[in-house]
């Protein structure tokens, strides 16, 4: 697996452009938002509303500003989660010499890969109608069988060095191998996945947001007011225009930015990240 | 291209060469997954916290409409016996009958196939020469502006969620310049006889599947064409174009072709988008109407409708990727 190893400055540079306004407006904008004004009529401009209302007659501009905080710490705490479940499990399946265990810890996520996210998603919200913690659980959940196999297959691969051989015969304890040596080999490989699939969250977060999973029908998200306000699409463009494009430039900022910082600091490609994976929410 | 990543324990099998193994596991792990597909979906009900029927009347609570449903979903049996009479009904395609309507599940499926299937077919037709094309011309121009120009888009479009990006590109082609309609609304279900509605919808669902598709293609094809096969190729003469798509390219395919199927997953998930956006009457706007609705048969039926037609994709597409590059060692 060839990859150019020199640094990426333009992309980096681009993808800090594109990821700063969006991040900076989505954890300080709650400060700054003040307090609600008096509503206007539904979807209309100007009136002291610099991007005019939404479909409530809320101000748009307020609404962007508080309804970035809950996408981003969603899709960061969601991603969180799902690695403290997926590291143990990941990392047991790979250092055990007791096949059964492996196969009892890995086989049932091998089953689970298989059922596509959001329609899991999508089946818990009928039944349980989850708040945002709820759609935190459940993105994580998703995300747990890829990630304890991409853990495994890292771990597996240091756990298979001499080193380890080594570090056995001396007597080290079981803790001091597996965290001490393999779980420090492996930091390089997870903390490239952690990355792409901190993207892939992001859009499960937004999607689910958008589909009405895990949210209030009128709650501040960029998500909801791009769904809310998309009948008025056509009178009052910006309380869709804003949400979006402030959720593209986070998307594809942060890729961007991911990408350049993982391949200007690595002296070697990591081996996994160019191999096909089966989950599908994180970049190839 | 190794298989270290793939991980699974039928690497070792695949390596050993032991094809007929790998097949019994693969189709095994398979038959898991439909089973569970089945009892997952099938768990929902029984999640439901309280009495279900209480639960699904939501909003209007009235007895009769909690007995009509009591009645509807046999919560009077055990659940072992409506788990195998929904399997047993299954089987014979009898889905159940909606909570809200009453009418089979299995209409609300056949109304609502059209449009997805057009959608995904027309997709699906695009993706495969679009990205193959696009990831052979940045492989061939490795390093150049071409190849940067592929490689930066695709890295950038690729985590963009399908309705913001839908939103936006309908703003800037139906609003700003007119030139194609907003949404699928006043078209029925004859799509086809509309082409113009297509377009957008199309568009949006290929951008993340071409994106992955085409990072794959080129990573694999610049791997093929600096491996030893490839300059030996070139050694005894043989044309350059043929060395590329000959002997490099199937090699190259491998990945993409099981990443093919994968981004079944994401189809899945960009239809059930597209549709809410673009307001197209398919499976998915058919999902989150029951959805909205708690209508447990209908959601159900759709699950399992979902579920299977990804776990047969990722199967069919694990045997294709064998069949490309039997040495890699395909995950199972």
């Amino acid at each position: 697996m060839r990859f150019p190893v020199r640094a990426r400055p333009g992309r980096f540079l681009l993808g800090l452009l594109l990821v700063a306004g969006p991040l900076l407006i989505a954890l300080l904008g709650p400060l700054v938002a003040g307090e609600p004004g008096p509503r206007a009529a539904s979807f209309t401009l100007g009136g002291g509303h610099g991007a005019g209302a939404d479909f409530v007659g809320r101000d748009v501009w307020r609404q962007v500003l508080l309804g970035g905080r809950t996408v981003v710490l969603t899709a960061l705490s969601a991603t969180a989660l799902a690695y403290a479940v997926a590291l143990p499990l990941g990392l047991t399946g790979a250092l055990t010499h007791r096949r059964w265990l492996e196969d009892l810890l890995m086989r049932p996520l091998d089953v689970l890969l298989a059922i596509p996210s959001l329609l899991l998603i999508l089946l818990v919200a009928a039944v349980f109608s989850p708040g945002t913690v709820g759609l935190a659980l459940l993105v994580a959940l998703v995300n747990i069988p890829d990630a304890a196999r991409i853990v495994r297959a890292t771990a597996a691969e240091a756990a298979a060095r001499p080193a380890v051989e080594a570090l056995r015969m001396q007597g080290e304890s079981w803790w001091r191998m597996a965290v001490g040596y393999v779980g420090r080999s492996a930091l390089r490989t997870l903390a490239a996945d952690a990355g792409t699939r901190l993207t892939g969250v992001l859009y499960l977060v937004a999607t689910a947001a958008f589909l009405g999973v895990g949210v209030a029908p009128d709650a501040a998200d960029w998500a909801v007011m791009v769904d809310r306000n998309r009948t008025g699409l056509f009178v009052q463009p910006w309380a869709v225009v804003l949400p979006a494009v402030l959720i593209v430039a986070l998307t594809m900022g942060g890729n961007l930015l991911l990408d350049a910082a993982l391949t200007s600091r690595g002296r070697r490609p990591t081996p996994l990240r160019p191999l096909p994976r089966p989950r599908k929410e994180h970049p190839a | 291209m190794t298989g270290s990543g793939t991980g699974g324990g039928a690497g070792q099998a695949a390596r050993g060469g032991d094809l007929r193994a790998w097949l019994v596991r693969r189709l095994l792990l398979g038959a898991g997954q439909t089973v569970a597909v089945v009892l997952l979906v099938f768990a929902l009900t029984e999640a439901l916290p309280g009495d279900a029927a209480v639960a699904l009347a939501g909003d209007q609570p009235d007895p009769a409409r909690i007995a009509a449903i009591r009645e509807a979903l046999h919560l009077d049996r055990p659940a072992h016996e409506r788990l195998v009479a929904w399997a047993a009904g299954l089987l014979h395609g009898d889905l159940g009958t909606s909570l809200t309507s009453g009418r089979p599940v299995a209409t609300y499926l056949a109304n609502g196939v059209g449009p997805t299937v057009l959608l995904a077919a027309l997709t699906v037709t695009l993706l495969v020469p679009l990205s193959v094309g696009l990831g052979v011309l940045a492989a061939r121009h490795e390093g150049r502006f071409v190849d940067r120009l592929v490689s930066s888009v695709t890295l950038a479009v690729y985590a963009v969620p399908e309705f913001a990006l839908g939103v936006l590109l309908v703003t800037v082609f139906a609003l700003r310049l007119g030139w194609l309609p907003p949404t699928a609304v006043g078209f029925g279900d004859d799509l086809l006889a509309h082409p113009a509605a297509l377009v957008l919808p199309v568009l949006v669902l290929l951008s993340r599947p071409v994106c992955s598709l085409v990072r794959l293609v080129r990573a694999g094809m610049i791997d093929a064409l600096a491996s030893p096969y490839a300059a030996q190729a070139r050694r005894y003469g043989i044309a350059g174009a043929r060395v590329r798509y000959a002997h490099a390219l199937p090699n190259a395919l491998a990945p993409a072709a099981q990443q093919l199927a994968r981004t079944i997953d994401w189809l899945l998930c960009g239809v059930i988008v597209v549709e809410a956006l673009f307001v197209i009457p398919g499976l998915g706007t058919v999902l989150i109407n029951a959805v909205a609705e708690r209508d447990v048969p209908v959601i159900q039926g759709l699950a399992v409708v979902f579920g299977l037609t990804a776990v047969v994709l990722n199967l069919g597409a694990d045997l294709v990727a064998r069949r490309f590059a039997p040495r890699a060692g395909v995950a199972a």
